[in-house]
Formats: C-alpha cells, structure tokens, sequence
C-alpha cells in the first residue's frame, strides 16, 4: 500500500497555477491626473449599492454631475456602508484625508456628530437628518412638492378610483410623501383613496414586488412606492398598469407602465455646497430645499400621460415653484375626518417634519400607531 | 500503463486525522490564506486592478494605524462575546444559532433599565443595564433550551426562529412605544443619560465593553478547563451516551448552558447599545450573531483562539471598507472576502482530516 | 447439485482491532434459501457487504458464476446479479412506487417517462412473483412489509438473482413473516438464490434450505437443514473452544447486593423487553447471565445501573431502594459497570486518559475542589491506574480512541475497580479482545468476587460463563428461563433454555 500525504503537493500545483495566471492579468493603474493644484477631497458615503437604480443611484448621479462642474476636486465613494458602520467609515476617510464627508442615509446621524465632535476642521453633510454642530450641516428635499404633483397625475389617470402606494418605513418623510400624493390625487378626484402597503425595507425588489401585485389584486390600477428599486414598477408592467416611480427615471424597467417619477437631483446643490466651502462662505444650517432650487422635481412623462393632464401639473408646478402656495396648505383633513390644518393656514416646517398621522383618502394605518 | 489504468490503481481516501501535530495544525490555516489571497489576486487582476496594491491597503486599513487597530478591536468586542458564547454551546453539541436574537434580547433589556430611569446615578444604572442585558439575552437563550430539554424539540430551528422574533421585536418598540419624542418621529429611542454610557478609550471607539469581552474569555476558559460544571460540558459534547453513564444530569446542562450562552450574547446586546449607539435602534448587530459562528468554528471552540479570530474577523471587516475606498466596489469586496472564508474554512477540514492516496488491492 | 452462483473464498476482513471475517468460504447454490446464522458480532453482517460491494475484503476471492470478479461498489454487485435488502430501507417515501422502483435504473437520463405503461409493467412484473401492488401508490403510505416487498422488487427489477436480506423479519409481525416466507420459495423455485442474515432459529429452520453458521467471524460450517436440529445450531452458534484454565475457586457467598424484584422493563422500540424479572446478586458471587443476544440483556444491564427506568417491579442495592432513581445515585450506592460498548459509553473517545479516569467520581472530592477540578489529584489516579492495571499507553494525553482495545478494556475496568464497588455489571467484557487480554480481565473479575464484590456477568459465550460464573441465569424473550448452579449446568440444557424450550423449574426469586 501507498500512502503519501498530497497537501503539499496540491499546494504547490495550485500556487504555481496562480502565478500563471497572474501573468496573463493586466495591471492597469490609473495615471493620477494633473498635478499642481491641491484638490479638495470629497467622499460620500451610501446605504446601498450604486447600481440600485433608487436612492443610492441619484446620488452617484449627482457626484457625477458635481465631478464635472467643479475643477480641482477629487470624489470617492463607499457604498453598502449598514447604518451602524456609518462612523466607522466616516473616520476612515477623515483619516485619508478627505475634508468633504457626506453621508447620505438618515441612520449615519449619531455616527457623524461623534466624527464631527473629533475632527472639528473636517465639514460633513447628512442628508435627510436633523442634528447639527458647527461642522455638520444637513440636507434634504422637499420631495413632497413633487409628490403632489405625481399625485395630480394618478388622480387624473385611474379608473378604478384605487391607487397602491408600496411604502417603505413608517417614517415622517415616507408618511409625508404619503399624505402629499394624495392630497394631489384628491385634489383631481375627490373619490379616489390611496391604499398603503407597508414593506419594511429600502431595497428587496422581490418583497417589494410582491407588495405591488397585492396592490395590484385588490383593485389598484397605478402603482407608487417609496422604495430605492424598480420593483413595484415591474409588477405594475406584468399587471398591465399603470406605475409613477421614485428616486429616479425608472422608465426603462417599465417602459409601458411608467408614467413619471418624483426625482431627486442632487447634483446642483452638491456643486453649490462644494463651491461655498471652497470660497470659505459655507456656514452649518439645515438646508431643505424646494422644488425652485431644482434639488427635487418630476422625471419626463412617457407618452401615456394626455395633454390636459400635463397643462394641469404645470399650473400646480408653476404655482409651487412661485412661492405663493405650498402643498400642506389647509384646510387638511385627517383619515377621521377632523380637520388638522385650517384654512389658509400653512404646515411649519417642524410639523411637517414629524408627521405622524395620514390625510383623509389614505386607506391603511402606521403600524405604530393605535 | 495507460493512464485509467493508473487513475484505476489508486484512490483518494478521505481520513480523520488521529493527531494533528501542531506544525500542520499552524500551516494549513496559513497556507489556506496564502491560497484565498493568491486566487483572489488572480481575481481582482482579471477585473483590472493591481491586487498586491489593493492587498497593501486592505492590511494598512486595518492594523496599519491606531485607528484601524482600534476599529478592529471595536468588531472584536461583540464577536468575541458572541462567538464564546456560540462556542460554549456547540462543545455541548447544542446547536444555538440564536446569538443574533439572544444580542437584540440583550440590548433590549438593558435599554429598558437605562430608558426607564435616566436620572438615576451610574452606580445603579450601569449595573442594573448589565444585569438586565444578560438576563435578556439569557431568557432568549432558555426558551429553546427548554424546549429541546424537555420536548426535545431541535434548537437549531428555534434559535433560529427567535431571531427573527428579537428582531422585529425591537423594530416594533423603535417605531411604536419607545419612539423619541423629540426625534421627529423616527425610529430611534431617546438617547441614553450620561450615566447609562461609558467612556471611551481616548479618541477611539474602544469602550469598557473589552474588559467584559475579555474577562468572559478568561472565565470560559476557566469553566472548561478548570471546573466540574465544564467537565460535564465537555463529557456530554463527546457522548451523551457517556455522559448519562457517568450520572450527569443532561437536562439541567443544556439548561445552563443555554442561559449562559444566552446571557453572553445578550451582554454583547448591552455593550452596543450602551457604549456605541447609546440608544435603541433598528439593526443594532451588523451580523454579529452570525458571524460568531464563524469566528467560534475557526477558534475550534477554544476560547483563546476565539480571541484571536475576532481580532482578525475585525480587521477584516475594518479593511473591506478600505479597499472600498481604494476603489473596489462593495461587491468585489464582498467577493474577495467571501474567497477568503471559503479557504480559510477549507482548509479548517485539512487540518481534521487527512487525504491518503491509496494503492487499490486484489487488482489486476 | 444445482449450479454454484456465489463462491466466496477464504475472505478476510479487519476493521481497527477487530477481525470480522477470517478465511471464510460461502457458497451459494442457484434456487436455494441459503441462511446465514450468528449471534450479533459473528461476522454475519460484514461478509454479505463484502459481497453486495460496500466494503472490499482484504483477502481473498468472489466467484460469481464461476467468474473472478472485483465488487467495488454496490452498483457493481447488482451488475453481477447480487443486491441486498437492508435493515433500514433505502426508498424514497414522497414517490409513488414505480417511481421507486425506476429510481436509478435507466443508465442515462431520460428526459420523458411514459408513466402509465412503466407503472403497468411494474404491476405485472410484481404479479410474477406472486406479489400484488398498487404501483402509484405513494410510499410513505405503505406498511412496513409492503416497503420490504418494494425493496424486493426493486432488486429484481434490476436483474438480481441472488438476494441478501439483512435481518428481514425483525420489523415484521408474524403473519407478514409467513408471506415474506412464501415469496422467497416461490423467487427460489423460479431459479434465484436467497440469503437469509439471521440469528433466529425458528426462521432458519422454517425457510432455509442450507445453513451456513459464522462465529468469531469464522464458518464453523455448513449444513443442509435437513440434517440439523435447533439443539444442534445452538451449540453451532455459541460453543467455543476452552481456551483458559482460569478457574474461580470457591469462596464465601455473602448478603445479597443487588435484588430485582419482578421488574419489568420497556425496550427502544416501546416492545417489552423485560417481563416480571426477579433475581438476586450476593456479595462475593458472580451471576452469569446467558441469552442470545437480544433478550433482555442490555436492557437488564441498563436497568440495574439506572440507565434504564423500569415500569414495574422494584431495584434494590445494598438494601436501598433505587427504582427509577438518577444514574448517580446508582453510582453513589456503589454500582460500577463495565457497558456493552467501551468506547462510546464507557469512555469517551476524544478525551484524553486523565479525563476518562475520573468520569464517574469526579464530582467527589478529592478530584472536586469546590467549583473546581483538581487536575493533579486526576493525574495521579490516571498514572497510578495505567501502572496497577498494566495499560499500555504512549502519552496519557492522547485520546483513549488511541489504545487497542485490550488496553480500553483494562482501563474501563480499571477505573469501576478504583471506585471500590459494591456490585460491577460487565457486559460481553471479553468480546473482540485477544487471548492475553481476555485472561487479564478475567483474572480481574476473580480477584473482585473473591474480594466481596458482587458481579453481573452477561456473556453470550456459554463456556464463559461456565468457567467463571458461580450461578447461571438463561434469559429468553425478556423471561428468566431459570438460575442454575453453574457446577451442575450442562451446555445442552443451557442451549435448550436459551431457545426457550426448556424451563427449570424452582427457579429462586
């Protein structure tokens, strides 16, 4: 009998395999662009992939865009950074050196205000928080301008008088969202009711789907949702509805369904920002910007969307973009009915910013809530 | 000789090893993490990049400053305690996959003490948040035990079980009944008094909970090494038959066992949300509870080489976001830690068994 | 005489420490019910899955059909014509039966199965061999004999014609045996040879034509039925050569030790496994007990040393009553055992010698110091044992996997010794042990009783008990068959008890 130990011998076989390999792959590094000036280095941080086609996705679409009007900088990115990781990361890159951090998910919020307490010399931005400190700022949209305006158009387009909302945390900003669209809808059709599912998640396109085909079941014939992925709108395609996206043009994974989009464009407040802080004019605040700074808006409509539906959005659009008016302008009833913003009177900021409770027209609850 | 006859003369036979001598026993894994690097080099040179520079970074990122060593020990700290934990229940052959649960029992309980009584002095509140946090993860720990005890009923599934209910537990009291009322509604708890918190190491992250991880390590090792209660572990790890042979009440050992189990897991619940996020939140464990399995099966369930591995398990996941940052994207990363692991793990089998090329008989 | 089908020869097989099969010829006619008799660890097992291709002999050669083959794999076997219905069945429960029975048959994968005509062709396949099934029906829903039947059928659907059934009437009821019986005839006439693995006499001589008896992993030979009785058998199956002169001479018999007053004890399998036991164990004696393995044995053994509750009756050592009480407390009360399996049970395989020395007093001090063990004290009961009982052992470190199996034995031993016992319970202590270390341990177990120990011996080695045993008990279907002083037992009658075909009368409670 013959008995030998191979371990070794395979070891060896696979190393020498690797090395050859390894000759065959081509090292491309990168010149380092030109030389001279100091760059401003700025990182971004992201909850999710870059590839999500949702919030993530509009992010990376407003560094591109900030890349390209701004000279002299240098951008990177770390994506898939968990909530919990945020100050991990946020430190990282403070020591490599960068002077510019935004962190783009609510959940970097404690995370960042420890980073920013070490390294007061650093300026972080973080998106859709609420704490400061002198070199903390945050950043948010009024989203909810152009969910009302979405909000028009499913009012005007459906036919079953029943829209599906996929939502994704019973959070303020979703629940804000919420109650904007349908006061859009109601304001076109007073019969119609926006019916919420709740999923629980940012990013589970098979979950996320399979809330929209419930929607869809009980009698929905447009399809929203407040998720980073294209799957309710997919599902609205199968069904044959209609679906109005979020985040960003989702049109080419619903190519018939989709009808538009409230979309987040990131891109001019970041070359703003960037541009304060290399003039040194930038100062902490918390900034939420309107419709009118162009931070937030409506993605093209696709052919299905009629001429008078798209003059009537324009109306509300202008009327929003004027200032004169603004979506939570009462009278606002709640779902029981009691009226919870008076006539004339205008929600605050603060209010609207801790909304808890849904307008009348919305079919479902804050899990919650009582 | 053609060559199936060769192929047909031989065989590979798969044996346990009878005694890993300690040089192979240090070699394999070693060599296991010079073969995921190389093939994983292979890899990243195929999709373009210069793999000694992405390596270079990677290992700077994480033990090559004080930073990155102090992120490193941070992860440590809820491996470690999980991972002995883990440990401690599979040398009784109890398969508690529920850490991640008995983690968010842990820090469940511990947030109800700080939250209930934000203005009492540390001296009650520390101990009381520490006490909760075990008795948390603990009470989690037990309820499978139990049933497995007494119903028979198998842990792995119920373990498992329970982490999806810990889970959505604290979800449901972050967003419902323990939202901050100044925190514009979102789910978050309040946070903390002062007094619920710990200092910090210096500038870094590293907080009192090390010397809870470490004493746990000091006193597991102790348990089984060194007392009667480890002895009936380990007696009953190898054979249950054996154990009820020797009169050693099996029943009330996987009781023990599980509540101990339990209560670590739950302790490292307590760490996170007192010395880290100084709040209740949703997804407080990045994994953890999982992750300790691994970390306790590479530290063959010794809890000093458990030690080590969460260490390193740290610095790994420190270094992922640097070679992020050095412009790999997550998915490559997650990739090339994945090929890590699998080697790693394969080469663990090695070290337990051993491949002979056999001569076959009554040939020809 | 009919053609040979198999022909074994002089096969050898070893497993680490144990020679199951040693230069034994096997030969099976065409269209015989060939039935191959041994008591448990005769070699039985081991030398049909050397010929069904699961293990490959050491020594030795297969004929079949006067062919030389090499089996290196059950497929390959059943290539030849041989296949094996085993104990635990080898069916997919969620397929219906022809599914089943498909399984695995078609060389290459077919993409498209026309199931009404396979599940027809099996329906009449089965009818000619007497058997009628239901060939959609889903298999979970089967009772055990019909799951047997489909094992059958699957084998000659394949093409076997020699059959080994392993066990096959240990899952059946009576009536099911004697339809099992008939189709095996009616498969012999039509030209197929049967094995039968057995250690029922009963069966044997009801089905077999032939009977091949193993012992000791050896053929102690081979006979037509026709020309044996069970008396005959018997004394086949269990009678060994003498090979010690250890004699245990005679000594005082003190108060009893151990009392079993009519307990009855349930088996793993819910069956009854012991009936209405009474028996005494005196101080310096030691009871031998006899039996065919599988007759309430274990189970005694189990239950005198806690391991086993009993359902009724009670357990009585040293005056105290013990029924149902905790292992330790047997422990506590001075019951040592040395179990059926050593390595396993007795020791614990992965852990090291000075672990195992203390496994059944280590919760007394001195070995216990407070919460804590006190690893000297171990060490110097471990080294003092391995000296006193003469264990070989390279480091005591090691795992006790590591020692040969008279070493375990005399470690085990060793260890129920050092804990000065009352009453020891040995199980087949010599079993599978060379000559040297079986005389060792039986001088152990003669130095004991001569010391006022009282000894449980239960032993299937008839000369065995003799030698060493003060009295004998005969065990048969969980019934005492009688207790007979051992200086007047004769072999026969002990060979007639053991089958249950003779009772001795005044037998003592």
């Amino acid at each position: 009998m013959l008995k030998l130990r191979r371990v070794a011998f395979w070891v060896l076989l696979i190393f020498i395999l690797t090395l050859g390999l390894m000759g065959c792959g081509k090292s491309t590094t990168q010149p380092t662009a030109s030389e001279g000036k100091e760059k401003l280095k700025v990182a971004f941080i992201y909850i999710g992939p870059v590839g999500d086609a949702g919030w993530t996705y509009a992010h990376e679409q407003g560094r591109k865009y900030l890349e390209q009007h701004v000279p002299d900088i240098e951008t990177k990115i770390v994506e898939k950074v968990p909530e919990v990781d945020g100050e991990k990361v946020a430190t990282q890159l403070v020591q490599e050196g960068y002077k510019v951090i935004f962190a783009t998910s609510f959940g970097y919020m404690d995370g960042i205000i420890n980073v920013a307490k070490k390294y007061p010399n650093i300026i972080f931005l973080h998106c859709s928080g609420y704490k400061t400190a002198p070199n903390v700022g945050t950043y948010f949209g009024r989203m909810y301008q152009a969910r009302y305006l979405s909000g028009i158009v499913a009012g005007k387009m459906t036919k079953t008088n029943k829209i599906g909302y996929v939502a994704a945390f019973p959070i303020p900003e979703v629940v804000r969202g919420i109650n904007a669209f349908t006061l859009g809808v109601r304001a076109v059709n007073p019969k119609a009711t926006v019916n919420v599912v709740w999923t629980n998640t940012w990013l589970n396109p098979a979950l996320e789907k399979d809330a929209a085909k419930s929607l869809l079941e009980q009698g929905c014939d447009i399809i929203t949702q407040h998720q980073d992925s294209p799957g309710p709108m997919q599902a609205a395609e199968e069904k044959g509805a209609y679906g109005i996206g979020y985040n960003s043009d989702m049109s080419k994974y619903a190519p018939k369904a989709f009808l538009t989009a409230p979309v987040w464009n990131w891109g001019p407040y970041y070359v703003k920002v960037i541009n304060e802080i290399k003039e040194g004019k930038w100062k902490s605040s918390q900034y939420w910007g309107p419709m009118s700074d162009g931070i937030v808006g409506l993605a093209p409509f696709s052919k299905a969307v009629p001429e008078d539906v798209r003059k009537l959005v324009e109306e509300k659009k202008q009327l929003i973009l004027s200032g004169k008016w603004d979506v939570f302008t009462g009278p606002i009833k709640d779902q029981k009915g009691e009226i919870r913003v008076k006539d004339g009177e205008r929600m605050t900021d603060q209010a609207m910013l801790s909304f808890d409770w849904f307008v009348e027209g919305v079919q479902g609850t804050i899990p919650a809530k009582k | 000789m053609s060559n199936s006859r060769f192929v047909n003369r031989f065989r590979l036979r798969v044996e346990k090893q009878i005694h890993t001598s300690p040089w192979i026993s240090l070699l394999i894994p070693f060599t296991s993490i010079v073969l995921a690097l190389l093939v994983g080099a292979v890899f990243l040179s195929l999709t373009g990049n210069n793999p000694w520079k992405v390596y270079g970074v990677m290992f700077k990122g994480a033990f090559g400053s004080v930073f990155g060593l102090s992120e490193c020990v941070v992860n440590a700290i809820p491996l470690l305690m999980t991972g002995l934990a883990v440990a401690l229940a599979f040398r009784m052959l109890l398969w508690n996959i529920g850490a991640e649960g008995q983690f968010y029992m842990g820090a469940f309980a511990a947030s109800w003490v700080a939250l209930s009584f934000p203005h009492a002095p540390m001296y009650l509140v520390m101990p009381g948040m520490l006490l909760a946090g075990f008795a948390g993860g603990a009470v989690w720990g037990l309820l499978p035990a139990v049933l497995r005890a007494f119903l028979g009923v198998n842990e792995t599934l119920t373990t498992l079980m329970l982490n999806y209910v810990a889970i959505l537990w604290v979800d449901s009291l972050v967003y419902g009944p323990w939202r901050d009322p100044q925190g514009y509604n979102f789910p978050l708890t309040a946070q903390f008094s002062s007094a619920a918190t710990l200092p910090t190491l210096g500038n870094t992250r590293i907080h009192a909970g090390v010397f809870l991880a470490l004493a746990a390590a000091v006193v597991i090792y102790i348990i089984l090494k060194h007392t009667v209660w480890g002895y009936e572990i380990r007696v009953i790890g190898e054979s249950q038959k054996a154990a009820k042979y020797a009169g050693i009440n099996v029943v009330k050992n996987i009781l023990l066992v599980m509540l101990l189990s339990g209560g670590l897991s739950g302790l490292a619940g307590y760490c996170e949300v007192a010395e880290i996020t100084h709040r209740l939140q949703e997804s407080i464990s990045a994994g953890y509870g999982y992750t300790a399995i691994i970390v306790a099966w590479l530290g063959k369930l010794n809890p000093w080489a458990i030690m080590v591995v969460s260490f390193l398990f740290g610095g790994f996941l420190v270094g992922g976001y640097t070679m992020q940052s050095a412009g790999l994207p997550a998915a490559t990363v997650s990739i090339l830690q994945g090929a890590i692991l699998f080697f790693v793990l394969a080469g663990e089998v090695l070290t337990r068994y051993r491949i002979c090329v056999v001569e076959r008989r009554n040939d020809r | 005489m009919s053609e040979v089908l198999v022909d074994m020869r002089s096969i050898t097989k070893r497993f680490p420490g144990i020679t199951a099969n040693y230069k034994v010829n096997f030969q099976v006619y065409r269209g015989e019910i060939h039935a191959l008799l041994g008591e448990n660890g005769a070699g039985k097992s081991t030398l049909m899955s050397i010929l069904s291709g699961f293990y490959r002999p050491d020594n030795g050669e297969i004929r079949i059909r006067g062919k030389k083959v090499n089996l290196r794999s059950p497929r390959e076997a059943l290539k030849h014509g041989i296949g094996m219905v085993h104990q635990h069945f080898r069916l997919v429960e969620p397929f219906s039966v022809a599914e089943n029975i498909i399984l695995g048959t078609t060389g290459r994968l077919q993409f498209y199965l026309n199931r009404r005509e396979f599940a027809d062709r099996i329906a009449r396949f089965a009818q000619s061999y007497g058997i009628t099934i239901d060939p959609w029906a889903k298999v979970w829903q089967l009772s055990v004999g019909e799951k047997q039947r489909i094992e059958i059928l699957k084998l000659l659907y394949r093409g076997a014609d020699v059959l080994i059934l392993d066990e096959p009437t240990a899952v059946l009821t009576p009536q099911n045996v004697r339809e099992l019986f008939q189709t095996l005839r009616q498969m012999a006439d039509n030209g197929r040879s049967i094995i039968l693995i057995t250690h029922k006499l009963q069966e044997v001589m009801e089905a077999a034509d032939r009977i091949t008896v193993l012992r000791k992993g050896r053929n102690v030979g081979t006979v037509f039925k026709k020309d044996v009785d069970e008396r005959e058998l018997t004394r086949m199956m269990v009678e060994r050569d003498v090979l010690f002169c250890t004699t245990n001479p005679s000594h005082d018999i003190g108060p009893a030790v151990l009392r079993l007053e009519g307990i009855s004890v349930v088996g793993d399998g819910g069956i009854p496994a012991l009936k209405n036991l009474s028996l005494e164990v005196h101080a310096g004696e030691i009871l031998g007990i006899a039996g065919i393995a599988g007759n309430g044995q274990r189970e005694l053994a189990e239950a005198v040393t806690g391991l086993r509750p009993v359902a009724g009756g009670r357990v009585i050592v040293g005056g105290q009553d013990l029924t149902n009480q905790p292992a330790s407390r047997f422990i506590e009360a001075g019951v040592s055992s040395v179990p059926e399996d050593r390595l396993g049970t007795g020791l614990v395989s992965n852990l090291d010698l000075y672990d195992n020395v203390i496994l059944k007093d280590y919760r007394k001090p001195p070995i216990r110091r407070g919460p804590f063990l006190n690893h000297r004290v171990a060490r110097e009961k471990a080294s003092r044992l391995v000296s006193e009982f003469n264990i070989q052992v390279s480091d005591l470190s090691y795992p006790v996997r590591m020692l040969s199996g008279g070493n375990l034995q005399r470690l085990l031993l060793a260890r129920e010794i050092s804990l000065q016992p009352k009453l020891i319970v040995a199980s087949y202590p010599v079993r599978g042990l060379d000559v040297g270390a079986t005389e060792a341990v039986y001088r152990l177990l003669i130095e004991l009783s001569n010391a006022g120990t009282a000894i449980l011996l239960v032993s299937e080695d008839l000369d065995e008990l003799l030698t060493l045993s003060d009295r004998i008990a005969v065990l048969f279907r969980g019934e005492l068959m009688g207790v007979v002083p051992a200086r007047e037992a004769e072999i026969e009658k002990l060979g007639l008890m053991m089958v249950g075909a003779l009772t001795v009368e005044g037998r003592r409670a």
